[in-house]
């Protein structure tokens, strides 16, 4: 999936430091953990794509250590930095994401108001 | 922190794990991050042990290589590169310093062999002129880079691309590293003994040479 617009970028960001924030995770948890909270589209590789982007920007960094399964693998951990801008882009989101959702839903609150 | 060469040591044995489908494109994807010079070396590699990673353990889960990179791998990369941090400039110094030296040490070292060698046959006439000797460094050293540069830039042009395309590109590639080396002979031919001569023994010659050779492998080892 193309992330082109900013919009996506920063939620995905957003979602990523929660995730590394709950527990340090590697690559191929961090995707299984985005799956299971029912994100599919947004899976496997493009997280890695964001996993630089953040580390670049000093919001999260990685740290060699043995894996549960034996080898070592690179574990994310969210640095203070990291906790603020996680903090105000929640504060944020959760601010917008009610009305912008009852907005976009157009016609299909039936379902959804129940 | 894993240091660089460990890395690429390790890639080379944990790519074997992959099946055939899934190395093929992996490996285009490394070509593809190693060929780029712009971005850092050692970032570079550990996102790449990242996607190994992750691609072996998704094999595991029988995913294919498609599911990770999407239906183009160059897009991917390309999204990949664009969020590397860049190779700061002391690094890219001290590696073309490092190589500088490591061919000189080898032109050195070779030229004392091969005149040993010869002296067995004839009396060899062990003068050098300085003036040549720096004209031809110069020359293979500028030749070097921008023939790094030029063959990369084949090379990278062809990675995601059909093995038709793929073949064309390295004879392209193989053609334009002789046509360089050619360059480098014709300078040599052309150009009269000029500067001042000195006059050293074989053994001489592969002693720099080897001391050369030494610094090289150590400034390797040490990084920037």
């Amino acid at each position: 999936m193309a992330l082109r617009s900013q919009l996506l970028k920063g939620v995905l960001d957003a979602c990523v430091m929660a995730v590394v924030e709950e527990q340090p995770v590697y690559g191929y948890e961090l995707s299984q953990k985005l799956q299971g909270i029912g994100l599919p589209d947004i899976s496997d590789g493009t997280i890695y794509p964001v996993l630089l982007r953040l580390q670049k920007n000093g919001f999260i960094r990685g740290e060699m250590r043995p894996s549960a399964s034996g080898p070592n693998r690179k574990y994310y951990f969210l640095t203070d930095e990291g906790k603020a801008e996680l903090d105000q882009i929640s504060a944020e989101w959760l601010e917008i994401a009610k009305p912008v959702s009852q907005l976009l839903k157009r016609g299909g609150e039936n379902e959804e108001n129940s | 922190m894993r240091k660089t060469a460990e890395l690429i040591e390790e890639n080379n044995e944990k790519r074997g794990l992959l099946n055939h489908d899934n190395e093929k494109v992996y490996e285009d994807i490394l070509l593809y991050l190693r060929t780029d010079l712009r971005i850092d070396e050692h970032a570079g590699e550990e996102i790449l042990m990242d996607l190994l990673d992750h691609l072996v353990e998704a094999q595991e889960d029988g995913k294919s290589a498609k599911e990770l990179f999407g239906e183009s791998p160059q897009k991917y990369a390309d999204e990949l590169i664009e969020n590397l941090p860049s190779e700061n400039r002391r690094n890219v110094l001290w590696f073309s310093a490092s190589q500088v030296i490591g061919l000189t040490g080898w032109f050195a070292a070779t030229f004392g062999v091969i005149s040993l060698v010869v002296s067995f046959f004839r009396p060899v006439d062990n003068g050098i002129a300085l003036g040549n000797l720096l004209l031809m460094l110069l020359s293979v050293i500028l030749v070097a880079v921008i023939g790094v540069t030029v063959i990369f830039k084949i090379v990278r042009s062809s990675v995601f691309q059909k093995d038709k395309k793929k073949w064309q590109a390295y004879v392209k590639a193989g053609l334009y590293g002789a046509g360089a080396f050619a360059c480098v002979a014709l300078i040599a031919w052309l150009f009269e003994d000029f500067g001042p001569v000195i006059k050293l023994e074989w053994w001489i010659f592969l002693l720099i040479g080897l001391v050369f050779l030494a610094v090289n492998k150590l400034m390797d080892k040490r990084g920037a």
